[in-house]
């Protein structure tokens, strides 16, 4: 009975592995595909079933004629996101750090409701806000412009580096907080000194988190640019037409998913090799 | 140099962390404050600290008004019951940042912080992390970082409370010898251990939900308790009551058991009395019979807790024994060192006082 | 007091920032939901509620609000039970939990559009791998993307593969936090592995897949990307989710006050719904 059970678990997550590694795979082996490869069905295993090419993957980095640019637009996303991801992180850590340790009064609002506020903002549909940030921008002359893009972007990642340094602030003991003002630090000083450099898993993950929603975004950076300024899904996007090969919206589309994968890797060895080891027995 | 606390309040939701309490800690004096958990004793520190702002009251050191000065410029130095250091600097480091943070020079922040862990006995751990030390020995870099500010208030909330037996044993001497050598400063130690109390400090504080409720000499508060609150406080295990009387030439306890009057009580009205007697001040072989509720035994002794018409009762026997529960054993007590308390619980009269 | 400056500076830049960004907007999508503005009339007027009450006789939206409840709760309920499953699987398993933890993860970080843009092709009727797989497994091929309940069954396919990894690690992490003394209880009853599921592990883990669910619905509110890049709605308004709906009114039909008022609806019934849900599994746990 035990070993059928065994049997069934190992087939359970092989089933599931091959479905989770399935569009990377036909990804992958149809970047390397030119027009035969395709039109005749579905084929998998190169050499045997077709010839494989790197055209896909040269037409990316060609400008002009039958080249997708693929490089400004990573460029552009790579610039925002950072930007945002940033600047939301600076906020957003500053202000967690205020809600974990201070108590805030204003009126009735006291800050469980702050700390709501700042995350419910996640529940706000992003088209409740594309139609007024559109007219913003177009007021500021910031539409389909790179800072105009970070400043809503801002506006996205502020709200979850905000959840998550708080989460993380309060579960960081106050005493040490303490110990750094009897040491003769004032609050900011005790924040610097003391407390950021003891946070920096909850940093990177709040920082992971920014980059991550931020490098994949597509609603607001299609609804905000045009022709000026395109960032890297959007581009993507538009080659999902019946004009464009299989194989370099292929090839495009692992481009832009590797950066992220790739960084998450590098986390997750972080995160779990074991750092931050308790101030407090 | 004096740190006056006067009718200092710090209440929330209506329960009193401090209650109107009114103190005076003077330059050079080690103060301990003795109560049980949630007595107030933290609180107090935090306050002299900073970390906790009380509703009512003032707070001056020389005469200035030390209540509005932030946390950071009070010149206070602490030591929590939890070992709390910086994880991510190295011992030496952690030693030395009070001083860089006062703008001492990095190079005789560094020496001054060596000869610091030196004198708490760490002195080749300055690269380690406190994360890869014991207990006792991250308590010590607590101290050490304490000390080397040479703040002018230096408060240490049960220090060695985490610690094993031994550990605190042995620290606790440790301290005596460091605080002798503190004559600029103000030590204030906070303990529930009464026999902690009584050694370490020179005046010796009570304070029980919330007030000071006796304060004086260690000694002189151990003989003669205020209350019986106070008279619990200082023993452990808490002094015995007995309720009763005087009456007719004689103390009357519960259950017809009647005592010679001692001499210490001789000039006493008629009247009811509650009696006070420690632990050890009771004994086998008597002629008070006494059930056997509940028999623990620790060290060398056997602890006895025992009921009896007069009351219940705890009793130390020298020696490990059994005693089978429900049994009856002999009980005599000592009424040359019976405690005189009136029913309200105020000391009348305390008996004379011997060498230990 | 002194104290007050220092929290000020900590809390003050973040809420003044998120507060412009977002309720000013808020704000204006009010006022622009009284306007008329369109391609023909750019710019605010006063339109009275007649913008409201063609919402409330707009069927489309109300039927883009039914399939948004449908393919919303049926994936996240898939991406539960299945991230649910895996969890159980992996659980006690030290050296799987490592691997997979890393594989699992890869989905969630990647840019869903783009992935959708990959399935569209996995997903071909004729030149894909879906259909070419269940061809040769002998069944007749599915028409994903042609039809409309197959549409919203790949839509939610779609969902379902991107997004069970965040319940998976969510509920590893509930299950890795869980007091060991129940199951050396449950042990010493005598308990299979069934009856300890069901009377340990599932209400022990109660609150955690209330959260779970609870933050995967209101991601899976905003359906939109994976409709735009599969079926644009499609076929006809088969898989036309609220936003995907409001974005054509508003952003390709350009009428902007109809569109402002109808987001609000959503934005309103939204909170509402999450709210009642919320309100109900957390009063299921406090029954329990």
């Amino acid at each position: 009975m035990k070993s059928l059970y065994l049997v069934l678990k190992y087939l359970a997550i092989l089933l599931w592995s091959s479905f989770v590694a399935l569009p990377f795979l036909w990804a992958l082996t149809t970047s390397f595909k030119t027009s035969n490869g395709v039109t005749g069905g579905a084929t998998y295993i190169p050499w045997l079933q077709y010839e494989p090419s790197l055209e896909g993957w040269k037409v990316l980095v060609r400008t002009g004629g039958q080249g997708i640019n693929i490089v400004a637009p990573f460029i552009s996303s790579a610039i925002v996101t950072l930007s945002a991801s940033l600047i939301s992180m600076v906020l957003g850590t500053l202000a967690a750090y205020g809600l974990s340790r201070f108590s805030y009064r204003l009126g009735f609002v006291k800050n469980s409701d702050i700390t709501f506020f700042f995350i419910a903002q996640r529940i706000m549909p992003p088209i409740v806000l594309a139609i007024p940030f559109f007219l913003m921008l177009q007021f500021l002359g910031l539409l389909d412009t790179i800072p105009g893009l970070i400043l809503v972007y801002v506006a996205l990642l502020l709200p979850i580096a905000t959840w998550v340094m708080v989460d993380f602030f309060n579960n960081v003991p106050p005493q040490i907080d303490e110990m750094a003002l009897i040491d003769g630090c004032n609050p900011i000083g005790a924040f610097v000194r003391v407390i950021l450099p003891n946070s920096l898993p909850g940093i990177m993950v709040g920082g992971l988190f920014c980059v991550m929603f931020g490098w994949n975004d597509f609603f607001f950076a299609f609804t905000l640019t045009f022709t000026k300024t395109q960032l890297l899904p959007v581009a993507v996007v538009a080659l999902n037409s019946s004009v464009t090969p299989w194989w370099s919206l292929s090839a495009s589309a692992l481009v832009s998913v590797a950066p992220l994968v790739i960084i998450a890797f590098v986390v997750e060895r972080f995160l779990s090799s074991g750092n931050m080891a308790g101030a407090i027995r | 140099m004096a740190l006056i606390l006067e009718h200092i309040d710090i209440r929330v939701d209506d329960i009193a962390f401090l209650d109107d309490v009114s103190l005076t800690f003077k330059r050079g004096g080690l103060y301990t404050v003795l109560g049980r958990t949630l007595a107030g004793k933290t609180t107090l520190l935090r306050a002299i600290a900073g970390l906790q702002q009380p509703q009512k009251g003032t707070l001056t050191l020389n005469g200035k008004d030390y209540l509005h000065l932030p946390v950071w410029k009070r010149r206070v130095a602490m030591v929590y019951q939890q070992f709390i250091n910086y994880p991510h600097l190295t011992v030496l480091a952690n030693v030395a940042f009070p001083l860089r943070r006062a703008g001492v020079p990095a190079e005789e922040a560094k020496r001054r912080a060596m000869e610091v862990l030196d004198m708490v006995g760490l002195a080749d751990f300055e690269t380690r992390r406190p994360s890869a030390l014991s207990g006792g020995q991250q308590q010590r870099v607590a101290l050490a970082r304490a000390l080397v500010k040479r703040a002018e208030i230096l408060l240490l909330d049960e220090p060695l409370v985490n610690l094993d037996y031994k550990l605190r044993e042995q620290l606790r001497e440790e301290f005596q010898n460091i605080f002798e050598g503190q004559d600029d400063a103000i030590v204030v130690y906070t303990t529930t251990e009464p026999a902690e109390a009584i050694q370490l400090g020179h005046e010796l504080i009570i304070m029980d939900k919330g007030a000071v409720i006796q304060k004086g000499k260690p000694l002189a508060v151990f003989n003669a308790p205020a209350t019986i609150r106070c008279a619990k406080i200082i023993n452990d295990p808490p002094i015995n009551i007995f309720d009763g009387a005087i009456e007719n030439g004689a103390i009357q306890l519960q259950g017809s058991v009647l005592l010679p009057i001692p001499p210490h009580l001789a000039h006493l009205p008629q009247g009811t009395y509650c009696f006070g007697l420690r632990t050890s001040d009771l004994s086998l072989g008597g002629v008070i019979g006494s059930k056997v509720e509940l028999s623990e035994i620790s060290g060398s002794q056997t602890i006895l807790h025992l009921s009896a018409d007069i009351g219940a009762f705890i009793l130390f026997e020298d020696g490990v024994s059994q005693h089978a529960i429900g049994s009856t054993v002999q009980v005599n007590l000592d009424s040359d060192r019976i405690y005189a308390f009136s029913p309200r619980g105020d000391l009348i009269a305390a008996p004379a006082i011997t060498e230990n | 007091m002194l104290k007050l400056k220092y929290k000020q500076f900590f809390l003050l830049p973040g809420l003044i920032v998120l507060v412009a960004i977002i309720i000013f907007p808020l704000l204006f999508t009010i006022r622009v939901s009284f306007s008329s503005w369109d391609v023909v009339k750019p710019g605010l007027d006063w339109f009275g509620g007649k913008n409201w009450g063609r919402l409330f006789e707009d069927m489309r939206f109300w039927e883009s609000l039914a399939r948004l409840s449908l393919m919303a709760t049926g994936s996240v309920f898939i991406q539960y039970l299945v991230g649910f499953g895996l969890a159980l699987l992996v659980w006690r398993n030290i050296i799987l939990k490592r691997f997979i933890r890393v594989l699992f993860l890869v989905p969630m970080m990647t840019t869903p559009v783009i992935m959708s843009v990959i399935w569209r092709t996995i997903l071909h009727e004729s030149l894909g791998p879906a259909n070419d797989i269940i061809r040769i497994l002998g069944f007749e091929p599915l028409s994903w993307l042609s039809t409309g309940p197959m549409a919203m069954v790949s839509v939610i396919l779609v969902e379902v593969w991107q997004w069970t990894p965040f319940m998976f690690l969510l509920l590893l992490a509930g299950l890795m936090s869980l007091p060991n003394e129940p199951y050396m209880a449950a042990a010493i009853d005598g308990a299979g592995p069934f009856r300890t599921f069901f009377s340990v592990t599932f209400p022990l883990m109660a609150p955690i897949s209330i959260g779970a669910i609870l933050i995967r619905l209101i991601e899976a509110s905003k359906l939109m990307e994976t409709v735009y890049v599969l079926t644009s709605g499609g076929p006809g308004t088969a898989t036309e989710t609220s936003s995907y709906y409001i974005y054509i009114r508003g952003l390709r039909d350009y009428q902007i006050g109809y569109a402002a008022s109808l987001s609000l609806a959503y934005l309103v019934i939204m909170i509402i719904s999450l709210t009642i849900i919320a309100k109900i599994l957390t009063r299921k746990i406090a029954q329990d």
